[in-house]
């Protein structure tokens, strides 16, 4: 059972963000950590192998500088080895972009019977990433995972819904989204961080991909920021004094939001 | 060495992270409820393949030392130890224990105890079937360990006031004798029991003998936990032990002639114990300098943040001298451990001395920052800062440090 699961590294979410005055994006140029929403598909894949009784999972991850921080934290969990695209041309790449080259580099990963994702990283928010990679690599598609089994040549999944969860099956390879919080990731080990550093991580680029530089990147990209603006501080709210009737108004508050 | 590599911190982020889940929500009961903390430190190994690290580490000397007993047999030479294959960094070891510090030091205390002298005490005297028969359970923690040296009256003149006896009886020896203040006693399922060797000579010309003890065995009585100012979360107890029947198996080395009368290996574990304790001072220092940091930038009186006040400065900066200098002194440990030097008694005490004096003074100066919050236990400082003092006091208090860095300059 060879899994890729694919992995993005993130500014670290416990130190102030910036903005890139001149892009409008996020500033990606410090030390990464591994997105939290993607360590949840990374134990998912570990689970599933170690349950078929082999087979390798592999990280497919796209970041800027090199960066291999956030991959080295998975690779100790347990993975076995790395696919890292790095690539300045890379700078500016929208949601389709990344499907695009995260696509192209799981071709790269022989024998893989099964694609993981997140539902959506922490810092972009798009959710769209693992339905574009699924049809770029004409594979079928399961999103918001919150478990599942591999029953020989089908992927069988419990698909978190709002009122529960529908069962749903395909037949492998396919690409399932893994929703956040459904299993518990393990701490990597003492041996994990010592082995991670040595285990492969396979460094490409563009070229190396196949993947003309124009179609990526701010060339590729078919969006735009136009301007940020902060976010409106929140109104104040209406004080209420209890002359003894204020239930009714709590009541009448409530009614009104519909929520009762 | 002037920073943590990646590597370094990406272990100390896990532990730091394994803590902040496992160990936070429960550390009132640790601290203040007599909850053993042992099954958390059960917890931590499993979580990080500690226990199965350790145990690969015992199989592996393990056989090397019995190739080298039947080489010994055969009349051959012994094979040659293998270079260490990229052996344990020693910052995977001080590096839990500078993070458990922040919070619970008396955990490693016990921690420390169970596996580090105890299974150190066995592993280094004993023979291979002793080794194997304790010290994969105590290197694990699925079995807590005792050291038992100190009496109610021999402290730091540990051998010279010991009263504790061994007399032979047939191929047997019977055990007497009270110990006190043995960390993990109250507990402990596997324990070393320090004692002199009674013939009818004078108690100065008595050998010193350790045997090891199993809990339950007849005659041996495990105190209730002691009170005591801090280390709440370790427990110290008592053993009595009164006609406890033991075979020559449970005799360290089983030999009563260990090689200079077994005080040396009493004085390496002292030795190794100290290393130790420089990490737990450097998880004290920095858990209270942090906590003074952002209290002197909150804490606002006469309308202006206490930091800005110069006395307030003052004591930061001494904060962050101690801390600076102790984790010099630890880096330093490390980079010698990875290129397998050893500390000399002096460095190891000097690093001990400095240290404890240096976490104990840095908490008072906390407390004092907090003032009044800094008495109150929810502020954490106070905890910490009665933590720290017995770091002064146990693996040889300071005025033995100090005797035994001046005697081993001298004697150079």
């Amino acid at each position: 059972m060879n899994i890729v699961v694919c992995v993005k590294q993130i500014p670290d979410p416990a130190e102030p963000g910036a903005l890139d005055p001149n892009t409008k994006t996020l500033k990606r140029d410090g030390k990464l950590i591994l997105d939290e929403s993607d360590s949840y598909g990374v134990e998912m894949a570990l689970q599933l192998a170690d349950a078929a009784g082999g087979g390798e999972v592999t990280l497919v991850s796209m970041a800027p500088n090199s960066e291999t921080s956030g991959l080295r934290t998975a690779l100790a969990m347990g993975a076995a080895k790395s696919v890292l695209v790095s690539d300045p041309a890379l700078s500016g790449t929208d949601a389709l972009g990344t499907a695009k080259i995260l696509a192209a580099a799981i071709k790269r990963v022989e024998g893989a019977d099964l694609i993981l994702t997140a539902t959506e990283s922490s810092d972009g928010y798009t959710g769209t990433v693992p339905e574009q990679i699924a049809e770029l690599l004409g594979l079928p598609s399961i999103t918001f995972a919150k478990s599942i089994a591999i029953d020989g040549g089908t992927v069988k999944v419990q698909r978190q819904t709002e009122a529960g969860y529908d069962e749903c099956e395909a037949p492998l390879p396919a690409v399932v989204s893994v929703t956040a919080g459904v299993v518990e990731p393990r701490y990597p080990s003492f041996k994990g961080i010592m082995a991670a550093k040595s285990k492969p991580v396979d460094e490409v680029d563009c070229a190396a991909l196949g993947i003309d530089p124009g179609s990526v990147g701010w060339a590729g990209g078919g969006q735009e920021i136009v301007t940020v603006e902060a976010a409106p501080a929140r109104e104040a709210g209406e004080v209420v004094e209890d002359d003894g009737t204020g239930f009714e108004k709590i009541v009448a508050f409530l009614d009104n939001l519909k929520v009762i | 060495m002037f920073d943590w590599t990646d590597e370094q911190k990406m272990l100390r982020d896990a532990v730091r992270q394994f803590i902040e889940k496992e160990l936070v929500p429960i550390h009132e009961e640790l601290e203040h409820g007599d909850t053993p903390p042992y099954d958390l430190l059960r917890k931590l190994f499993a979580t990080f393949g500690m226990d199965a690290m350790a145990r690969d580490g015992f199989k592996k000397r393990i056989e090397a030392e019995k190739a080298a007993a039947e080489a010994k047999a055969r009349g051959e030479e012994p094979p040659a130890k293998k270079e260490r294959e990229g052996g344990m960094d020693p910052s995977f070891t001080m590096i839990p224990i500078i993070e458990l510090c922040r919070y619970s030091p008396g955990i490693v205390t016990a921690m420390g105890v169970s596996m580090g002298l105890t299974a150190a005490a066995i592993s280094s005297r004993g023979t291979i079937a002793q080794k194997e028969r304790w010290v994969p359970e105590l290197l694990t923690m699925e079995k807590v360990g005792a050291w038992a040296i100190t009496e109610p009256n021999s402290g730091s003149d540990a051998f010279g006031s010991m009263k504790s006896t061994a007399r032979r009886d047939g191929d047997e020896y019977v055990l007497n004798g009270s110990k006190t203040f043995i960390t993990n006693g109250p507990y402990a399922d596997t324990i070393v029991f320090i004692c002199k060797l009674d013939e009818g000579n004078p108690p100065a010309e008595r050998k010193i003998l350790s045997f090891v003890l199993d809990r339950g065995m007849p005659g041996l009585e495990q105190s209730k936990p002691l009170r005591k100012m801090g280390m709440h979360s370790s427990p110290t107890g008592e053993l009595f032990l009164s006609d406890v029947r033991v075979g020559r198996d449970r005799l360290i080395g089983e030999t009563e002639d260990v090689p200079s009368g077994g005080r040396e290996g009493a004085k390496d574990t002292f030795s190794m114990e100290r290393s130790g304790v420089a990490a737990m001072a450097l998880g004290i220092i920095s858990q209270c300098l942090e906590l003074s940091v952002e209290y002197a930038k909150n804490r606002v009186q006469f309308g202006q943040p206490i930091g800005e006040f110069q006395l307030i400065q003052e004591k930061l900066a001494k904060m962050e001298v101690h801390r600076l200098n102790v984790q010099n002194l630890v880096f330093r440990y490390i980079e010698m451990g990875q290129a397998g030097v050893g500390l000399t008694l002096a460095e190891a005490s000097a690093m001990k001395l400095y240290s404890a004096r240096a976490a104990m003074e840095v908490a008072l100066e906390a407390v004092q920052l907090f003032g009044g919050n800094g008495y109150m236990s929810e502020f954490k400082v106070e905890q910490l800062c009665r933590d720290a003092k017995v770091l002064q006091i146990y693996a040889g208090t300071d005025e033995i440090q100090i005797t035994h860095i001046a005697k081993d300059l001298l004697r150079r």
